[in-house]
């Protein structure tokens, strides 16, 4: 892969570089940028990459919960429709109590997936307009894609169990007794038993 | 004159033949089998051969399809479309999600055993079922109309308590009816 190649990686980094500060910045490889940045850099940045920088496609906006860490990643995906090049901005907030600004007025589709994240991982959006009951029908438990949500206990206690699934059980033990493979120290924290 | 229970069992025949050849399917899906009921429907399979065909609300509506899991969500839906079906109606179990939970059996929104909150006459195995198993599936259930053995909708009017108290159970906001008529 020549220099040449990810001149137009380089060229979006070199630029945010200048203008913000990121916590840590990288080429992944061809077509893919990554930053990441603190929570009220947000909006800024995204402004910036839109409306300077091409990237005028809003993709995907998801979460990944490290409970290890105590906190929530928040992953922003842009797309530059001439350039080709995919845009991850990421930003850490702790896992209790956490708040994001809104980036709605931004792209108004970043609403549907806000609404999600808040039901489904418990993080709050600043002035987010719309009902806090999205997917799920009256759910009274903790959001259930945090991972410190026991699903297989919930499942047991709600609903019923027909016999003959006793090969069904968690994936990671049946991957370790296949592959001799070792658990790491915080999957085994939250294994289901 | 006519001995009543003699004649009653003519017109049993007559009355069951009549309804196993003209089973009119709601058109609703939930889960990811709905797909397979299009090809089952056109002319590949062709499925009005055996007088299987769409209905498109509940009260003309003789068989429920539920194709695939089913969340609790559409649980609530699902109970209420089948109350407001005229009787004799039956249930087809769709796919192996509606048995055991099929890959879904762990979900935190999926209910597991389709036969605790709705009476099943026919299950139909598979992930997903092609269409001539949907079709065996379909001819499996004319065979117990015709010898008088769909009774699903009989056993939910015996048994409705312990319907309501699974689906209860599940269904922990209930904001309609005890029964839908």
């Amino acid at each position: 892969m020549s220099e040449n190649k990810l001149h137009n990686e380089q060229k979006l980094l070199d630029l945010l570089e200048k203008k913000f500060i990121l916590k840590e910045s990288k080429i992944r490889r061809e077509k893919r940028v990554e930053v990441k940045v603190e929570p009220k850099e947000i909006i800024p940045v995204l402004l910036y990459a839109k409306d300077n920088s091409g990237y005028t496609a809003f993709t995907h906006m998801s979460c990944v919960d490290w409970i290890e860490d105590g906190e929530f990643e928040v992953v922003y995906i842009l797309w530059h429709p001439e350039e080709k090049i995919n845009f991850f901005v990421k930003t850490r907030v702790p896992r209790d109590n956490g708040t994001l600004p809104n980036i709605d007025f931004i792209w108004r589709q970043a609403n549907t997936y806000e609404r999600e994240i808040r039901e489904m991982f418990g993080i709050q959006f600043e002035g987010l307009i719309g009902r806090e009951e999205f997917i799920l029908e009256d759910w009274e438990h903790m959001p259930p894609m945090r991972r410190d949500f026991d699903t297989a206990k919930f499942v047991e206690k709600t609903y019923f169990y027909r016999p003959g699934r006793e090969d069904a059980k968690d994936v990671r033990e049946y991957v370790q007794e296949r592959t001799d493979e070792e658990l790491p120290d915080f999957a085994k924290k939250y294994s289901r038993d | 004159m006519y001995n009543d229970k003699e004649s009653q069992k003519i017109v049993d025949i007559i009355q069951n033949y009549a309804r196993k050849h003209s089973l009119f399917v709601l058109a609703y899906g939930t889960g990811c089998g709905a797909i397979e009921i299009p090809p089952t429907m056109t002319s590949r399979y062709d499925a009005e051969r055996f007088g299987i065909r769409g209905a498109a609300t509940p009260r003309q509506a003789d068989v429920l399809l539920i194709t695939g899991y089913l969340a609790t969500k559409s649980l609530k839906r699902v109970i209420k479309v089948y109350e407001q079906m005229q009787d004799p109606k039956y249930v087809i179990g769709f796919g192996s999600c509606t048995i055991n939970g099929g890959m879904y059996w762990d979900s935190y929104n999926t209910i597991n055993v389709l036969d605790k909150y709705l009476p099943v006459d026919v299950y139909i195995n598979g992930c997903m079922p092609r269409p001539e198993a949907v079709i065996a599936g379909f001819v499996k259930l004319q065979k117990q109309i015709q010898a008088g053995k769909a009774d699903g909708w009989d056993k939910y009017k015996k048994n409705l308590d312990y319907y309501k108290e699974n689906q209860k159970k599940v269904i922990t906001n209930w904001v309609m009816p005890d029964f839908n008529w």
